[in-house]
């Protein structure tokens, strides 16, 4: 038989049959390939800054949020917040210095400057003297024998779709409050000076879910608290920041001229 | 519509006073007073964690008095406005603090107008 290419179409089988063999071997690799492939990214990287702080008019839609719903204190908790409480407003203030803890890492009036690394994403803000090292290799957290405590604690990553979500554990309690002016987290407010300070113990358990709105210009961050040490419930809050490439991000050394500390106002 | 400007204004003017004191108390300025004063600059100390300007001020009987005026932190100022070489030694400028509690001389920095002509803040976006 001859096609009306004029090749004859016997000559043609065994190629015929190669192809079909090829496809079927594809089709069943199809999904493997697919499995192996790394979930998309969204495209988090780069500096944001905090909308509310460093706005004067911003969109209400890219406020804050509060933690809701209002953390409960345990005993321990509600003895931590008075001791904060009398401590942020002594002089020199204790802990002026010290590295905020993950939960308020992102947010407020700094830069954040978000990278991504070899097998990790690294996160640095302006204000915080040590870097937040998220990893993105599929390791979990130590065992709890093994964990560090320190000023970020241990944190690990996936991607759920275009969202990255962040687990963080193992951070060493010594925390600035996790709310109001000093917290980096929510806009000050005379009022949120006024209300109890939200502690954080090493018991601090953080699910963070970053993820851009707003058309790619806005970093959408949802904090999830758990500590049970601190508090009876599990509450969240939202920040927002906008997508800022033309900010150059700082060095900021605390101790460089301390007159606070030095001169004792 | 005007109400959420005048929140937005409200909130940044709450801001602007507080953004001087970003890591510490700031128990120790009296936030509800504001003092304006006239003087020469002597130093600028453009540093980390907060940038203090060291003014001199004279009273009605013609004495000098140096005054420390903290400001907000480098980052923060020069992302609205500020460079190092804003404000020099020997400048005269007109300039509005939150004053100490204490009576000492000097307080937290509201607002400046600069030789250029500007009016700038400690680091918080201006209120305008």
């Amino acid at each position: 038989m001859t096609t009306s290419t004029g090749i004859d179409s016997g000559a043609l089988r065994p190629l015929r049959s190669a192809l079909r063999a090829g496809l079927v071997v594809l089709a069943l690799l199809l999904p493997v390939a697919q499995a192996a492939a790394p979930a998309k990214k969204a495209d988090i990287f780069g500096v944001w800054l905090g909308i509310a702080s460093n706005s004067n008019n911003f969109d209400p839609q890219w406020a804050n949020t509060a933690y809701l719903p209002a953390p409960q204190f345990t005993p321990w908790g509600a003895e931590r917040s008075r001791e904060l409480g009398r401590l942020g407003v002594e002089l020199p203030t204790p802990g002026a210095c010290e590295p905020v803890n993950p939960s308020a890492f992102v947010g407020g009036f700094f830069p954040t400057q978000i990278l991504q690394g070899h097998n990790q994403i690294v996160m640095l803000n302006e204000w915080v003297a040590v870097p937040r090292r998220i990893y993105m290799d599929g390791r979990g957290h130590p065992p709890a024998e093994d964990m560090l405590p320190t000023w970020q604690g241990h944190s690990i990553g996936r991607w759920e779709g275009d969202t990255l979500v962040v687990d963080t554990i193992g951070t060493n309690g010594r925390s600035r409050p996790i709310n109001g002016y000093f917290a980096n987290s929510v806009n000050a407010t005379p009022e949120s000076l006024k209300v109890p300070r939200l502690p954080a113990s090493e018991q601090l358990h953080l699910i963070e879910r970053f993820r851009v709105v707003g058309q790619g210009k806005v970093l959408e961050v949802t904090k999830q608290v758990i500590d049970p040490k601190t508090y009876k419930n599990t509450f969240s809050n939202i920040v927002y920041m906008e997508r800022r490439p033309e900010v150059d991000v700082q060095e900021y050394y605390c101790d460089d001229n301390e007159r606070t500390k030095d001169e004792g106002h | 519509m005007k109400v959420i400007t005048q929140l937005g204004i409200t909130a940044a003017l709450v801001v602007s006073a507080m953004a001087a004191s970003a890591h510490h108390s700031f128990a120790m300025f009296d936030l509800g007073k504001d003092v304006t004063v006239d003087a020469v600059i002597k130093e600028v100390q453009f540093t980390n964690p907060h940038v203090w300007l060291q003014i001199m001020v004279k009273d009605d009987k013609g004495t000098e008095t140096e005054w420390s005026i903290e400001s907000g932190a480098p980052g923060m100022m020069l992302r609205n406005g500020w460079k190092p070489s804003t404000l020099k030694a020997g400048d005269k400028v007109t300039l509005t603090l939150h004053p100490l509690r204490d009576g000492r001389p000097g307080g937290s920095l509201v607002k400046v107008k600069v030789p250029d002509g500007r009016t700038l803040g400690p680091g918080a976006p201006p209120a305008n």
